[in-house]
């Protein structure tokens, strides 16, 4: 219990870090919206009125302040170029986000754990080579590299999925799905290295293990000890570490989702930084990384509940 | 050593050393110029006697570039892992080696700065401070040294955690001293291997800034920027993306099987 | 619409808003919602007839009030608009009746009716509505504003009541797809049913599939190289020459653009009144340049010069590189500085801090519009600092020349003057195109006479 206390006043403390950081990193931005709202219209004194409406003259700390307050109370303010209220247009991007998110977990699983599977059983041999290098090719290429690869053949060639936008899983479930399908491929197959390396080392560890040599002593058919027995220990692991890629998804979407047109968080962020949309830099970058940081934290007192090791110390 | 002399061994080696000859021989024996050289007439032309690998939509040749741009990518990328081990290791081992309220400072702060990752990181460092070399350098090597500091701190908590070390604290060595005899020592091999793996990170942070329009600048050659430039072009000459794509795969795929194969040898500990 | 942003769904957006005037094929002022216009004969007093019975899509029937309305907000600056200026010596709006409309300046400002055609300033809004402009734009057009989300999708739906009768479409929703790439796959698999801008170098391959409509005009903008004359050596017309020399425009369009466009000597629209055709492009000349620089006081080696380049439009990143070439030949080191648009906005535009950049202009038809905010001291779009006195001579003596031919002729000096004295370096008029299923009709229609914006209210869908 105690563990768990600690746990969640570190992640108060770290959550004020991480407000903190984005507001100051956003305040060292160079240009600023209401330029960007102008355009090449923009002229000295219309802008100076401009930043005065969108309080961009107040001193930084009450902007802080302000924009803490607001996060707090549930008034994010509302983005400048978007000219929406933030909260709800982030909660909106957070879903589709999700979407990506999950369908690229699902993939990178559905191939690394067969994958790795497969190379512990044969270690060392060939087999086990193949897997871990076809699995490395995956994330020995820049995401957006796959993003391409996967338009011209699955959209232009083969005519399977569209190529770009997002649609809401609430309107219309199978055209989300198809949707976010390419560029939750092309983040699948960067995030498919690391867990098939995982899933094979941890099979590794199990396999080798007193139950198995049980398993196998009661004449119990090889492919079940390995699917049944050995693969039911290894998730736990294995999914610990798919929750700590989190992070690393998070990053990737920027530059995907771009690419693909797909509305969600990454997309937003990213419009948000070209457009120095400042109050959306800062919610949507605090978003992420609370969304990070959470995650990592989910993923730790999973491990608690799983491993009671942990407890003891 | 028998550890290196397996195929993964060989190969991720070989591939390694290769591409750091290249990025250092090209400079010396090709002009510059000819990464940039233009051929109008030439434009997006296949791979064929003249350009072994196919010109770019401004007739420059592909070879030259790739080769050239061998230079920028391993540059951009081993000066960032340098610069994050440069500040992640007196980072790591303040917080590891004393531990208590510093390591508890330290720590939180690399956490936090873990929670932002490392493209966004990247993204908004190269935004605050403007795109060119030097910047994106900045910008990938900040981005990256929270984890190596996560990672240094570990290692050297285990080491000063040893008993030959306390032993050695009580008796009253300088803890400079300790630092610089024992706990060095034992961190490099973990510094070694999560470098390697991180210098294909970086290449691949790279292309992904120089895409966004935020790392190399034209027309200087680096892989990524070259695979930007031909993502308008991928259907009708795909050469032009399949040579740096293909520059960018293998030396990823090289440092990261070489990675594995140095923390099987000089780490096995982590083995993973 | 007087606050605009840039992004080109922007385009789309204007289908909401209707000018009370606008222009011909052959850029003559023609009604629109006024149904008549006259001039007095000291050219000082300006009366709209207003067309009786036109419906804003608030429901409401707009009148002369709203004409004032629009006009008195448009000419203060505080609105963000920056056609400001059109209206600067509007002296007195009055409105003797529901459907009359009388500006009174103060003294002859002959492009006033014209400006009035461009984008913008004649756009005429319902009385009160400027508040809600920016987020829900309200209008006389042809569509009314439905949802918007900045940077991805505009949706526009069809207004039953528009005064020239509902258009074909029931709705448009026009998507922003950055990606060449993405836009064109999503026009071949038949997401989309158009796209605007198909990438310059696939046009004659798809022309030639005959599988797509394509749509071609020129111009649709047109592209200089600007030198930053607060920097020392650009104020030298030696040294701004030279640099013009080094440029081949002809093989820089064919490079940066496939040759989509035409080069030019003079900004002005190929087809209007005032455009000098006299003036041809100085030839490139390396070696010229080289002299022309030595003399100037700059050996070959000691010019380092940053050209900053926005990635809003790949094709300057690509002429830059280009231009590095050519720039090194002549003994100039130029270091490409790529910028985002919000950072070429800031740096450039407003701080005008850089030395030499490239942009890129809608056809300014309106010869006042162009030359004096471009050109002028003190225009509105003067980021180059340009000041040159026999500019500002010219360009203040057109606006109060009301003979057109005088005014062209005027203009037309003013084309040589800039190009004698290369204060930017001209490059090209560029095709605009538009890629487009077999089942889109009415195409001929889309491109409004300006070139710049898209007309849908006769563009119609076949099953």
């Amino acid at each position: 219990m105690a563990y768990i206390i600690n746990r969640v006043l570190s992640v108060l403390l770290t959550l004020f870090l991480i407000s903190v950081i984005t507001f100051a990193v956003t305040n060292i931005l160079p240009g600023d919206v209401a330029m960007m709202i102008m355009g090449t219209q923009s002229n000295p004194e219309a802008l100076a009125g401009l930043r005065e409406s969108l309080g961009l003259n107040d001193p930084l700390i009450v902007q802080y302040g302000r924009w803490i307050g607001g996060l707090l109370t549930g008034d994010w303010g509302h983005s400048l170029v978007f000219r929406e209220p933030i909260a709800p247009l982030i909660a909106q991007k957070v879903v589709a986000s999700g979407v990506i998110v999950v369908m690229s977990m699902t993939i990178a699983l559905l191939f690394a754990i067969p994958l790795g599977v497969w190379a512990a059983i044969h270690r060392d041999r060939w087999q086990d080579s193949t897997a871990s290098t076809s699995a490395l090719v995956g994330v020995s290429l820049p995401d957006f590299f796959w993003g391409i690869m996967l338009i011209l053949l699955f959209a232009r060639a083969l005519g399977w999925f569209p190529s770009s936008g997002f649609v809401h899983p609430a309107d219309d479930l199978l055209g989300a799905i198809r949707h976010a399908f390419l560029p939750s491929l092309a983040l699948g197959l960067g995030l498919m290295a690391h867990l098939t390396r995982m899933t094979r080392s941890t099979m590794i560890g199990i396999l080798q293990q007193e139950f198995i040599r049980v398993a196998r002593a009661k004449g119990l058919a090889e492919r079940e000890v390995v699917w049944s027995y050995g693969l039911r220990n290894a998730i736990g692991p294995v999914l610990t570490v798919a929750g700590l890629q989190v992070g690393y998804l998070f990053g990737s979407i920027i530059v995907v989702e771009s690419l693909f047109n797909y509305t969600g968080m990454g997309w937003l962020t990213y419009q948000a930084l070209l457009n120095r949309d400042i109050p959306l830099i800062q919610s949507s970058v605090f978003v992420i990384a609370a969304v990070v940081m959470l995650t990592n934290l989910l993923v730790d007192l999973l491990y608690v509940v799983i491993d009671p090791r942990i407890r003891l110390s | 050593m028998r550890g290196f002399m397996t195929g993964k061994g060989l190969l991720g080696g070989g591939i390694v050393i290769t591409m750091l000859l290249v990025a250092i021989l090209a400079p010396l024996f090709i002009p510059d110029t000819f990464a940039t050289r233009m051929d109008m007439r030439a434009r997006l032309s296949g791979p064929s006697l003249d350009h072994i690998f196919g010109t770019d939509q401004l007739g420059r040749d592909l070879f030259y570039r790739v080769v050239l741009g061998a230079q920028t990518s391993v540059m951009i990328a081993g000066a960032a892992v340098l610069m994050s081990v440069v500040i992640g290791l007196p980072l790591g081992i303040i917080s590891g080696y004393y531990g208590g309220v510093i390591d508890n400072v330290l720590m939180r702060l690399v956490d936090t700065l873990l929670s932002f990752p490392a493209l966004l990181l990247a993204l908004t460092i190269s935004a605050v401070l403007g795109p060119n070399l030097t910047n994106t350098i900045i910008a990938i090597g900040i981005a990256f040294t929270p984890f190596l500091a996560r990672i240094i701190r570990g290692e050297a908590l285990r080491v000063a955690q040893m008993p030959y070390v306390e032993a050695a604290r009580a008796a009253g060595t300088t803890d400079l001293k300790m630092i610089i005899r024992h706990v060095l020592p034992n961190i490099m091999p973990a510094i070694i291997v999560q470098g390697t793996i991180s210098l294909a990170f970086a290449i691949l942070a790279e292309a992904g800034l120089s895409f966004l329009g935020l790392g190399t600048q034209p027309p200087d050659a680096s892989w990524g920027l070259m695979i930007q430039a031909s993502r308008d072009y991928l259907d009708v000459a795909p050469w032009t993306a399949l040579v740096p794509g293909a520059a960018v795969a293998i030396t990823v795929l090289g440092l990261n099987m070489f990675g594995d194969v140095l923390r099987d040898v000089l780490d096995p500990r982590t083995q993973t | 619409m007087h606050q605009t942003g840039t992004a080109s769904t922007g385009r789309v957006l204007q289908n909401v808003h209707n000018s009370i005037v606008t222009v011909d094929q052959d850029l003559n002022v023609i009604p629109m919602l006024a149904e008549s216009f006259e001039q007095s004969d000291d050219g000082l007093t300006y009366t709209f007839r207003l067309r009786p019975g036109v419906k804003f899509h608030n429901g409401s029937e707009m009148t002369s009030a709203d004409v004032k309305y629009s006009f008195e907000r448009c000419a203060n600056p505080d609105t963000g608009a920056v056609n400001f200026e059109v209206f600067n010596a509007v002296e007195s709006i009055d409105t003797p009746d529901p459907l009359t409309v009388v500006v009174t300046l103060n003294q002859i400002n002959a492009p006033f009716l014209s400006r009035l055609a461009e984008n913008g300033a004649g756009v005429i809004m319902p009385e009160g509505s400027g508040d809600v402009q920016g987020e829900t734009p309200i209008g006389a057009g042809p569509f009314r504003f439905v949802r918007r989300e900045f940077g991805n999708e505009v949706e526009l739906e069809r207004f039953d009541d528009y005064w020239d009768g509902p258009a074909y479409l029931e709705r448009v929703i026009a998507r922003e797809i950055p990606e060449p790439t993405v836009r064109l796959t999503g026009l071949r698999t038949g997401e989309l049913h158009m796209i605007n801008d198909i990438p310059a170098d696939r046009i004659g391959e798809i022309e030639d599939a005959g599988e797509l409509q394509v749509v071609k005009w020129f111009p649709l903008n047109w592209d200089f190289v600007n030198l930053n004359h607060t920097f020392e050596p650009f104020q030298d017309a030696r040294v701004r020459r030279a640099f013009d020399m080094i440029i081949d425009k002809e093989v820089l369009l064919e490079g940066a653009l496939w040759g989509q466009g035409a080069v030019t000597a003079s900004p002005s629209y190929p087809t209007s009144a005032s455009f000098n055709a006299d003036l041809v492009q100085r030839p490139q000349d390396i070696e010229g340049a080289r002299a022309l620089l030595e003399e100037a006081g700059y050996p070959p080696g000691s010019l380092d010069i940053v050209f900053k380049a926005t990635t809003n439009y790949p094709y300057h990143i690509e002429s830059a590189q280009i231009l590095v070439e050519w720039f090194r030949m002549a003994g100039v080191n130029l270091t490409i500085e790529q910028l985002t648009w919000a950072d070429w906005l800031s740096q450039c535009w407003v701080d005008r801090d850089f030395q030499m950049t490239m942009m890129n202009f809608f056809t300014l038809w309106e010869p006042d519009f162009l030359y004096y905010s471009l050109f002028n001291t003190v225009g509105a779009f003067n980021y180059r600092s340009v000041s040159d006195p026999e500019i500002d001579a010219l360009t203040e003596e057109a606006r109060i020349t009301v003979d057109p031919a005088e005014r062209a002729e005027i203009y037309k000096a003013v084309q040589q003057r800039l190009f004698d004295e290369a204060h930017d370096i001209m490059l090209w008029f560029r095709n605009g195109s538009i890629g487009a299923q077999p089942s889109v009709g009415g195409l001929d229609t889309i491109v409004h006479p300006n070139g710049s914006n898209l007309n849908f209210h006769k563009v119609w869908l076949n099953a």
